[in-house]
């Protein structure tokens, strides 16, 4: 069921996007042949801040917008997204961040407007917080709890195959483990 | 022809139908005429199989717009090559592709194994005969690539624009090829199993298969990035997408049990690992298959959105639970004959390497599938990208290229200190002595330091084995350096051959590194203007538009700039890019624009100039982006040195005088029964065919 909220903020998109449209056609870049798509895209603007002054150089800002996820099914960030994709969102998404840039807000204020309109999954990597930790920390559980299991494995069967030789040896042999070590490493020299 | 090939994909599914229920029954009643009905089924169907390719292609090239899908994927005025290549461009022509490499693999190791496994096989040819039932039951009735229109239109709706490039012809067949190759020892997997008879006999008959999917999915994984870096023009050839993922996942836990596979050969262990290692390889590509068709997960791939998802996940359930089932009851005869003896030892260096291949796997799975676990557990979507795969999968990667240098460095069973010392000397140096220099230059990205320094040790170690080698036959056999190389490969291609693949590692991951130093520019240049960038070799490089000219050609419209490159010490170069809009014969517009990028490439960096669009009253003023993008053209050679160390190892080895000749190569002493039985040393496996 589509809500009021809902309805007037898709119709300011629209209109948005329409008035986008023509301002591009009257002066902005075309792709040549390109069709845009309205559906999904959020404008996200803010007053800009008195006396305002750019807090991020060029390079900063595509760094804002390599943080930011094109919601077109490209699956890239919007810097990458808006040359290389006939995509309808990632050009009005890096003209916000622009105007946003102009704006004086940083990059920190940027992301979390983008995130109150789309949500965290404009984001291209969820916050390190509550939920998300279990994502970010499993694969590393992972890997750390099946070294340990591999490493007490390796303990408990080297310790039985220690036993095993001990019981077979028929003559008790006064050496040292790094003695028998060294006697079985020069018998087996460099077999690799 | 094509009623044929339609009435032939149904046949097809009968034969296979037929061969696994007599080929089971013929297993569980001992029964030789019923195995060998189940076998002559399966080459049955193989043939039907082919057939319904034929017609399909045929539909294709002759541009038969009463199938739906022909006019989706191809159009009256694509050229003959994409025609053909449009088999496995859509949905319904990539199962039936799958149908047919399936088939040929199933005929292939029936074939081989015609005088051996006898035992196994009436379970190999049932297992086999119910995944071609599978696919070419998804395909008849889910996805069938004969469904017919109910009108003919006068043209196709053509090709993705996108999948009209060379790569096109081959990467996905390659994936294909690969994929599919893992159903085979699969297969094997479940015969041992349901036979118990799960000695070395089974481990080397699917060796070979195993290799075949771990080349198949090395080549097409690289031509897919290839792919993606010319075609789609972000400047890029890995993006963790999904589907890049779900390729991904069997290439890893498949290159773990290439080498848990060793140990389970030299000393009897690791047999419950290897067993789920091959499932687990099998189901993964099922999966992958099932996340790039299902459209469960979003994708720049086109497969997402169609009904095949539930077949794939309701076939995915059933073999896990039929799997499970049979590893639960056979974990008594899956008991290892040996077991390791020191944390620093071959194995348990090959143990730790599995560790982290899997850990990958595990991790890549895990990221690609946690928006879903997200949404299901906290209902928000989030998106899970490369800042995220980067963070875990670096250093994880940085672990296995140490793992890489470290195990062929470490004697079988016990390495002593004075063992270590020796063997680690020259490679720690060299990989230190890499950091040192590139610290010195300048180079302070922590990750690609610790990259390059890795990569400097296992090459160390890597160059070393072979002059160890070289050294020994020299000594021996008074043969030169080249000669003696070429015996050292020849006599023991398992063991150099994968040398070979390892420094294939060494290439990519310095490749990898390299883009750390990756540097863009966004510029607008009107026709004649000038723009001056610094590469990241510090060069001052200087673009000047040679403006925007507009053409059509056979089934586009084009738009394209020329930029001249020039730097200090280098003859000015043209490149060029356009932004082409397909249209169908009737020049109307088919799809959305598409980039063709300009490279111009050399071995230490690529110049990367991508079109995006042209602006001004006069449309005259391009806008681009130029990319400077390091040694990326070490992802292709990377790649290709991978692949040939591969095909060195799968090369059949003589089997006459092949123990001595592997001895000489030194790879192992030959020893006798008693000698095994006393050393608690399991009978070496049989080298076996396909």
């Amino acid at each position: 069921m589509v809500t009021r909220r809902r309805f007037v903020i898709t119709l300011g998109g629209a209109v948005v996007a329409v008035a986008t449209q023509a301002a591009r056609g009257q002066q902005g870049a075309e792709t040549p042949g390109a069709t845009m798509e309205g559906d999904g895209y959020i404008p996200v603007r803010r007053p800009p801040r008195a006396g305002a002054a750019k807090r991020l150089t060029p390079l900063e800002r595509d760094a804002v917008e390599r943080m930011l996820s094109c919601p077109c099914p490209c699956t890239l960030d919007v810097f990458t997204c808006r040359t290389s994709m006939p995509c309808g969102f990632s050009p009005r998404l890096h003209a916000d961040v622009v105007k946003l840039v102009d704006g004086g807000y940083s990059a920190d204020e940027i992301l979390a407007a983008f995130e109150q309109a789309y949500g965290e999954k404009i984001l291209m990597a969820p916050h390190k917080q509550g939920f998300n930790w279990v994502g970010w920390l499993a694969p590393f559980a992972a890997v750390g709890g099946g070294a340990f299991a591999a490493g007490a494995l390796i303990r408990r069967w080297g310790r039985r195959a220690a036993e095993r030789r001990m019981a077979a040896s028929p003559v008790p042999i006064e050496a040292s483990d790094d003695e028998m070590a060294r006697l079985e490493a020069a018998i087996r020299s460099d077999d690799p | 022809m094509i009623l044929l090939g339609e009435l032939s994909l149904w046949v097809a599914l009968l034969m296979a139908i037929w061969s696994a229920t007599v080929s089971f029954a013929g297993g569980r009643m001992s029964r030789a005429d019923l195995a060998a009905s189940g076998e002559r089924a399966m080459y049955a169907s193989f043939a039907f199989v082919v057939l319904s390719s034929i017609g399909l292609w045929t539909a294709l090239i002759t541009s038969d717009f009463s199938l739906r899908f022909v006019a989706s994927y191809t159009s009256a005025n694509l050229p003959t090559v994409y025609k053909f290549s449009a088999f496995w461009g859509g949905q319904a022509g990539s199962m039936l592709f799958w149908c047919l490499i399936l088939s040929l693999y199933s005929a292939l190791t029936l074939f081989a194994n015609r005088k051996r496994n006898r035992e196994l096989m009436p379970y190999v040819t049932g297992t086999l005969a119910t995944i071609l039932i599978f696919f070419l039951g998804t395909t008849a009735f889910s996805a069938n690539p004969y469904a017919r229109l109910d009108w003919i239109p006068p043209d196709g709706t053509g090709l993705n624009p996108q999948l009209q490039n060379p790569g096109m012809a081959f990467h996905p067949p390659n994936l294909y090829l690969g994929y599919v190759a893992t159903s085979i020892p699969f297969a094997f997997a479940i015969a041992a199993l349901v036979t118990r008879r799960l000695d070395a006999e089974w481990l080397a008959a699917v060796r070979r298969w195993s290799l075949v999917s771990w080349l198949f999915l090395t080549i097409g994984i690289t031509m897919g990035m290839w792919w993606a870096y010319v075609e789609l023009g972000w400047g890029g050839y890995w993006a963790w997408d999904p589907v890049e993922n779900a390729s991904l996942l069997p290439w890893l836990t498949g290159t773990a049990f290439l080498h848990s596979i060793m140990i389970q050969e030299k000393r009897g262990m690791l047999r419950k690992w290897n067993v789920t290692l091959v499932v687990a390889t099998f189901l993964l590509s099922i999966l992958g298959t099932f996340i790039t068709r299902s459209g469960v997960i979003e994708s720049v791939h086109s497969f997402a959105q169609s009904p095949v998802g539930t077949y794939f996940a309701s076939f995915l359930i059933v073999a896990i639970i039929v799997t499970a089932f049979l590893v639960a009851t056979r974990l008594r005869d899956l008991e290892a004959r040996a077991e390791l003896e020191s944390m620093v030892s071959r194995e348990a260096a090959f143990l730790y390497n599995n560790v982290v291949l899997v850990g990958i796997a595990f991790s890549v799975l895990w990221g690609t599938l946690f928006p879903i676990i997200s949404e299901a557990v906290r209902g928000s979507k989030i998106t899970v990208g490369p800042p995220f795969f980067n963070t875990v999968n670096i250093p994880l990667g940085l672990l296995l290229l140490a793992l890489t240098g470290i195990g062929p460095l470490i004697a079988w069973r016990r390495a002593s200190v004075r063992n270590l010392k020796r063997q680690f000397a020259v490679p720690v140096a060299g990989g230190l002595f890499l950091g040192a220099a590139l610290f010195a230059l300048g180079m302070r990205d922590g990750y690609a330091l610790v990259s390059y320094t890795l990569a400097g040790f296992v090459f160390t170690t890597i160059g070393q084995e072979f002059v160890k080698g070289v050294n020994a036959r020299r000594r021996m056999h008074e043969e030169p350096v080249p000669v003696a190389l070429v015996r050292l490969v020849a006599r023991n291609r398992r063991r150099y051959g994968g040398y070979i693949v390892h420094f294939g590692v060494v290439v990519l991951f310095a490749a990898f590194a390299g883009l750390a130093f990756k540097k863009e520019y966004d510029l607008s240049l009107t026709p004649g203007a000038s723009f001056s960038a610094v590469d990241p070799y510090n060069r001052t490089w200087t673009f000047t538009s040679q403006g925007v000219s507009r053409y059509d050609e056979l089934n586009r419209q084009v738009t394209a700039v020329v930029l001249e490159a020039k730097r200090a010490g280098m003859a000015p170069t043209l490149i060029k890019s356009e932004k082409r809009q397909h249209v169908d014969s009737r020049g109307q517009p088919t799809f959305e624009p598409s980039t063709e990028v300009g490279i111009l490439e050399s071995l230490r960096q690529d110049v990367y100039l991508v079109l995006h669009g042209v602006s001004g009253d006069d449309r005259e003023t391009a806008e681009i982006r130029i990319t400077f993008n390091p040694l990326v053209w070490w992802v292709w050679y990377g790649g290709i040195i991978m692949a040939l160390g591969g095909l060195i190892v799968m090369w059949p080895q003589a089997t006459r005088g092949g123990a001595r000749r592997r001895a000489e190569g030194g790879y192992v002493v030959v020893m006798q029964s008693s000698e095994r039985q006393a050393a608690d040393v399991p009978e070496p496996p049989v080298e076996a065919g396909v």
